[in-house]
């Protein structure tokens, strides 16, 4: 739509003081920021127990399964940032390229290629070097490998136009594939008999846990990993410039800013924290790559994102929730005899619920001053 | 099983996959085709299509006993449209909602589908569901493998009908030319009255009716089994395919042959025996479509036949 | 109300011309009804506390032309909205021959025999005229016989005022054709109460005169009725029987063409205050104004020779495709001075836009090169600190900011990166840039409740002066490149920002005006070019500047 502006007489009265409006203001976009995606959890989570009453299962013994399996006491809390530790990092992967303005959905592959990445350069060294080196070289490799994947759904787009959120996802199953193929051929460790499969990580080189728990470091690299990527992009050039870009594109030329380089880095960045995330599922969980290395962390980690409204530090939060609804599905499975696809319908639905909540922004009745002071300008 | 044709199992088995494999991609096309042609993206149509496949092999399985082998398949495949339809209208209705993205809207069904699918499919993994009939055109040749590499389901044969019918419907219709008017230029389309909304909601409708058919596809006619596998993507594809094919139904048929195809080439070369690169061989359709779209896009212009809202917010 | 409902369930289509073609058999169509009268009372439109439409009353007689005068933002469109069927009025009447209707959409309005002819194009770009012609109609007939329609349009073209190719796409037609289009299609539609919104204002100003005569010559026949909203007095004047104008929302006067001068308009337009060097959009006004202040601006600013100037910006041989793929920009040179303002004409859609996204580093040149300063151009963010570059481009919220970020943000979009805002050169020093906000409201008065408020919560004019804070801020600025900068503003904004422009020049400012408004490119500008189909095919120094030849070659003459 064109501007059509108010009419806007010079001196009009009623213009309203700064300071008094500013305050009111400043308070009310966080508290609808935060109150939003909330209403929308509440929502899903209603919309969830009609289902499940339809499925046979008394949804308020579903609530309370869901409750103590994710945050019932200290073990289901260590299951819950168990798989916490991942799903902050492959959130990253469709939240950094978001505020550049992209809809990246390639966080599992480029998580599996991450852990390809890791495993081969952990398998190359074994124990030539200390164990913390190794890791060190693990992680930079998953980084790399997992970075170079999501910047080339970046560069495609820059350089060619292509659709990011199709190329990324194609390159998903492109990955998947590429796994499947090499643990079938050249990586098999034809030992292992359970599923094709490579050979086991040197144990001298597993993530340890945090001592006392079953947490395993992964959840630092995940907490450590969020707080720069907040830090970068609220606080840096760098970030101001992706988000100026994310903003406006047209604006961001017309700054002269380099959008190409600021697409490939903040794809490569993006994908580097789930190629981690791979690394870290290699190092600490599965020890051998295959492929129940695909575990939808990355479809999860996309859910992540968009819940926190793609901000990082909102992304611990929101992954630690999801990583509690994860932990629950053995035991929707085992009590309310729901198939294990429950946990996938839920996120479907919460999805869907946050999306909507968006279009609520500015219109619910506490939140609608600011249309008031627009009329008055 | 391929010693009687040897190297030339490679190009027949290609063949046979065409035939069989491009069936769900040209349905998810039109469908696709349809709701871009309004000016909306439906990414979720790889949910649509799972849900389709368990919709249509589920009601196939359990209607078998009242209507027989014969039809239960069929109401299947009405079911799996209607099913897509419910999806259809769920995206219809978000996508359309003031700041929320279509493409995000898509994940989500993506995400939606796939989950209602898997939980409502679980119970039809194991029994065998009746599948629809085929054409035999094979039947003249000796050969067993053209035998089977001619059955040709009438669910393909409709959805070759429904291109040149699409392609009608778009130029030669008042419904059709309203569907473009929204989709090039939704200013235009209000100033002469037509509601955005509905025409947008019946054409994201209409399309995902066509791709729950598309799930019918592979369920009830090939691979013909309902697995949590089945579709790997398919769906997503077929959206790329739209592109490729410039948003015209009949340059969809085209390329979902094409894309039935490619998908055909690890089984195809497995069959001959040449099984090492049958991972690598699975990913050929998704590098196709890489491939595909990295040649047919353009960083500097809008494509032509690109429906002039596609991917904007109103 | 009985009528109402009679007239919305009314099975019967409206007859269409293809039908009257049909049996008309003839060239010119049987002598049709003449057009009923059309009153609209008392019509009050608010929206939340704000009147946009207060108690307004006109009577468009039938068989006249009569003019809807006023500002942006005086109502007219909303005025008409509410006739359409857009807007339901908040009170008030539509009287059509004296009986009152209830219209609630634009089907509706069509049902009433109004047509209207907007301000944007809506014909649909990637369908043909014809597609465009049938779609139009209001009918339920689904299949279209191609063949049959084929024939009823070339009948209905053969006996129309303008002719249009059938088969052509509509993104190929060229802006009058569109604009000719439009006109077309509510006559195809057989409207006999045709309501025109700046129906001109892509036109050339011969192009212009061409349309209005040929729908004056159909007024004169008695076949139609014509309200026309315009801002142009000349157009009033030669083409308007009667005239109402608006102001603020509410009836300011109205009365016979005849009766009233332009001044008089202009004073009824603008309130008590007549403040003839802002009557930007009023043609006469202003051809007298720059024919009278030219001479001393001559020899103030033009007087010594260009070649003692230093060039600033220097264009070579610049091609570029436009979003369709098509050559836009078509082989250019320019060169741009330190203390000149050049301008440049054309109508919209010769390649001007693509031109400028060049120059701001939007688009990507096939072919050419940009100097600034004698060294080679590129857009980077290097170069346009170095060479102090910078843009005022059409559009500000679609290419100049970020529309969900704060003011004080945008605000920053030039010197984020630079000490203080920037400590090291990566970290953000936010208080520092709400500082440099702050100042920057107060001295370029931007209305904003806060600096942290998204700058799309602010009204047009505000969000300009944000852009234009930002761009002229600078302690210098050596180059400076505005496109429409002043497109939809009210007077207050227009003459703020032309007085920003022109101080920049007099401060010694290279300065590239591009703008579809020739008024204001004839009031700001030391050189005029024009621009048609790509290249520029007209340049003069102001005073010699000769307006016949610039309308000629607008057009493409």
């Amino acid at each position: 739509m064109s501007s059509s502006p108010l009419p806007n007489s010079p001196g009009s009265p009623g213009s309203p003081t700064p300071s008094g409006l500013s305050r009111a203001e400043a308070w009310r976009a966080p508290l609808e920021s935060v109150l939003l995606p909330i209403g929308a959890l509440l929502t899903a989570l209603f919309i969830f127990g009609i289902f499940c009453a339809i499925a046979g299962a008394n949804p308020f013994a579903v609530y309370a399964s869901i409750y103590k399996a994710a945050f019932g006491g200290w073990s289901a809390w260590q299951n819950t940032l168990i798989r916490a530790a991942p799903l902050m990092l492959t959130a990253l992967c469709t939240a950094l390229p978001a505020r550049l303005g992209l809809v990246i959905i390639g966080n599992e592959g480029a998580l599996v290629m991450g852990g390809l990445g890791a495993m081969l350069v952990g398998l190359g060294l074994g124990t030539t070097l200390p164990p913390f080196a190794v890791q060190l070289a693990m992680g930079a490799a998953g980084m790399a490998a997992g970075g170079l994947w999501i910047m080339l759904a970046g560069a495609l787009r820059h350089y060619r136009g292509v659709n990011e959120t199709i190329s990324s996802l194609l390159l998903n199953y492109i990955a998947i594939a590429f796994l499947n193929h090499l643990v079938e051929g050249p990586l098999r460790d034809s030992s292992f008999i359970t599923k094709p499969s490579s050979a086991e990580l040197n144990p001298a080189n597993w993530l340890g846990t945090i001592p006392g728990t079953r947490i395993h470091f992964g959840l630092f690299y995940g907490l450590v990993v969020c707080v720069i990527a907040y830090i970068l992009i609220q606080r840096t050039t760098f970030g101001f410039a992706a988000r100026t870009t994310g903003g406006n594109i047209r604006a961001a030329k017309l700054a002269g800013l380099p959008v190409g380089k600021l697409t490939l880095a903040v794809c490569f960045l993006g994908g580097s924290a789930a190629g981690l995330a791979g690394m870290v599922e290699i190092a600490a969980v599965q020890k051998r790559i295959n492929e129940s290395l695909v575990s939808n962390y990355g479809y999860a980690g996309i859910l992540v994102a968009f819940v926190s409204r793609h901000n990082p530090l909102a992304t611990v939060l929101v992954a630690i929730l999801l990583g509690g609804i994860l932990a629950s599905g053995g035991i929707l499975q085992r009590s309310h005899n729901l198939p294990d696809a429950t946990v996938l319908v839920f996120q479907g639905i919460v999805f869907l619920c946050v999306l909507y909540s968006d279009s609520l922004y500015g219109k619910l009745p506490w939140f609608r001053a600011d249309a008031v002071s627009k009329a008055t300008l | 099983m391929s010693e009687s044709l040897g190297l030339l199992g490679i190009p027949l088995a290609i063949l046979a996959g065409t035939l069989r494999g491009s069936a769900p991609f040209l349905f998810v096309s039109l469908g696709e085709c349809i709701t871009e042609k309004s000016g909306k993206i439906n990414l979720g149509l790889e949910g649509t299509l799972l849900l389709g496949a368990m919709t249509a092999y589920g009601v196939s399985f359990l209607s078998q006993g009242a209507v027989g082998t014969f039809w239960a398949p069929w109401l299947g495949v009405v079911a799996a449209g209607l099913a897509g339809m419910v999806l259809g209208a769920i995206h219809g209705w978000l996508s359309q909602q003031p700041r929320v993205n279509d493409v995000a809207t898509g994940i989500a069904m993506i995400i939606f589908g796939s989950g209602l699918a898997f939980f409502l499919g679980k119970p039809f993994i194991q029994p065998q569901a009746p599948q629809l009939f085929t054409f035999e055109w094979g039947a003249w040749s000796s050969s067993p493998q053209l035998q089977s590499a001619l059955k040709v389901s009438p669910l393909f044969l409709i959805g070759v009908a429904i291109a040149p019918l699409l392609h009608w419907f778009f130029r030669a219709t008042r419904w059709g030319l309203t569907v473009r008017a929204v989709g090039d230029s939704p200013q235009a389309a209000l100033a002469m009255g037509i509601s955005i909304f509905k025409v947008r909601m019946a054409s994201i409708m209409a399309g995902s009716f066509l791709a729950g058919i598309g799930g019918a596809c592979l369920s009830l006619y090939y691979p013909g089994v309902w697995t949590e596998r089945i579709s790997s993507g398919q769906g997503l594809m077929a959206v790329a395919l739209v592109i490729f094919a410039r948003w015209n139904p009949i340059q969809c048929l085209w390329a979902s042959m094409l894309f039935g195809g490619a998908q055909a080439l690890g089984p195809a070369f497995q069959s001959v025996g040449i099984d090492s690169y049958y991972y690598a061989f699975n990913a050929a359709p998704y590098i196709l479509t890489l491939l595909i779209m990295v040649i047919t896009c353009s960083p500097k212009q809008t494509l032509a036949g690109s429906p002039g809202a596609l991917g904007k917010e109103n | 109300m009985s009528r109402m409902l009679e007239n919305s369930l009314d099975p019967a289509p409206p007859r269409t011309s293809y039908q009257m073609a049909a049996d008309a058999s003839g060239v010119v169509s049987e002598p049709s009804k003449a057009p009923p009268q059309l009153e609209m009372v008392e019509m009050t439109k608010r929206f939340g506390a704000f009147t946009a439409l207060d108690k307004v009353s006109l009577t468009l007689k039938p068989g006249t032309v009569h003019a809807l005068l006023g500002e942006n933002g005086a109502g007219k469109s909303t005025l008409v909205k509410c006739v359409m069927g857009f807007y339901q009025p908040t009170s008030g009447a539509v009287l059509i021959d004296g009986e009152s209707r209830k219209i609630e959409s634009p089907k509706d309005a069509h049902g009433c025999g109004l047509g209207m002819v907007y301000q944007h194009f809506t014909s649909v770009p990637a369908m043909t005229v014809a597609e465009n012609l049938v779609l139009s109609r209001y009918e339920n007939q689904q299949v279209i016989n191609w063949k049959k329609e084929y024939a009823a349009l070339e009948e209905f073209m053969a006996r129309s005022p303008f002719k249009i190719s059938l088969k052509a796409p509509v993104s190929q037609l060229a802006a009058g054709q569109k604009q000719k289009l439009e006109i077309l299609k509510q006559l195809y539609l057989e409207s006999k109460l045709l309501i025109l919104d700046e129906p001109t204002s892509v036109l050339t100003p011969v192009e212009a005169d061409e349309v209005l005569g040929l729908l004056r010559s159909e007024v004169v026949k008695g076949n139609l009725s014509i309200l026309l909203i315009t801002h142009k007095f000349r157009e009033v004047q030669a083409f308007a029987d009667e005239v109402t104008i608006l102001r603020k929302g509410q009836l300011a006067g109205n009365g016979l063409v005849s009766d009233l001068s332009a001044e008089a308009m202009a004073a009824i337009m603008l309130g008590e205050v007549i403040k003839p060097s802002v009557v930007g959009s009023d043609s006469q006004l202003d051809y007298q104004l720059t024919e009278t202040i030219d001479p001393d601006k001559t020899i103030d600013q033009t007087g010594h020779p260009l070649t003692l100037k230093k060039p600033v910006l220097a264009i070579k041989q610049i091609e570029a495709k436009g979003d369709n793929g098509v050559l836009a920009v078509r082989g250019v040179n320019l060169t741009v001075h330190a203390g000149e303002i050049v301008g440049i004409a054309g109508v919209s859609g010769n390649g001007q836009r693509e031109l400028m996204e060049v120059l701001c580093g939007q688009r990507e040149p096939l072919k050419g090169e940009v100097r600034v300063n004698d060294e080679v151009y590129t857009a980077t963010r290097e170069q346009m600190f170095r060479h102090q570059v910078y843009a005022l481009p059409e559009e500000p919220l679609r290419n100049a900011c970020m529309p969900n970020m704060s003011v004080a943000e945008n605000m920053a979009l030039r010197t984020f990166d630079r000490s203080p805002q920037a400590l090291g050169g990566w970290w953000l020093n936010l208080k520092a840039m709400q500082r440099m906000a702050q100042g920057l409201v107060q001295a370029f008065s931007v209305k904003t409740p806060s600096v942290e408020t998204p700058v799309s919560h602010l009204s047009g004019g505000n969000v300009q002066r944000t852009v234009l804070s930002r761009e002229l801020s600078a302690e210098t600025v050596s180059l400076l490149m505005a496109a429409n900068p002043c497109f939809g503003l009210d007077f207050s904004a227009v003459d703020f920002i032309r007085g920003a422009i022109t101080a920049a020049r007099d401060r010694g400012v290279a300065v590239l005006l591009v703008s579809e408004d020739l008024d204001e490119l004839l009031a700001l500008s030391d050189r005029l070019l024009v621009m048609s189909e790509g290249k520029f095919v007209y340049e003069s120094e102001m005073a010699d500047v000769d307006l016949n030849l610039v309308g000629q070659r607008m057009a493409g003459h």
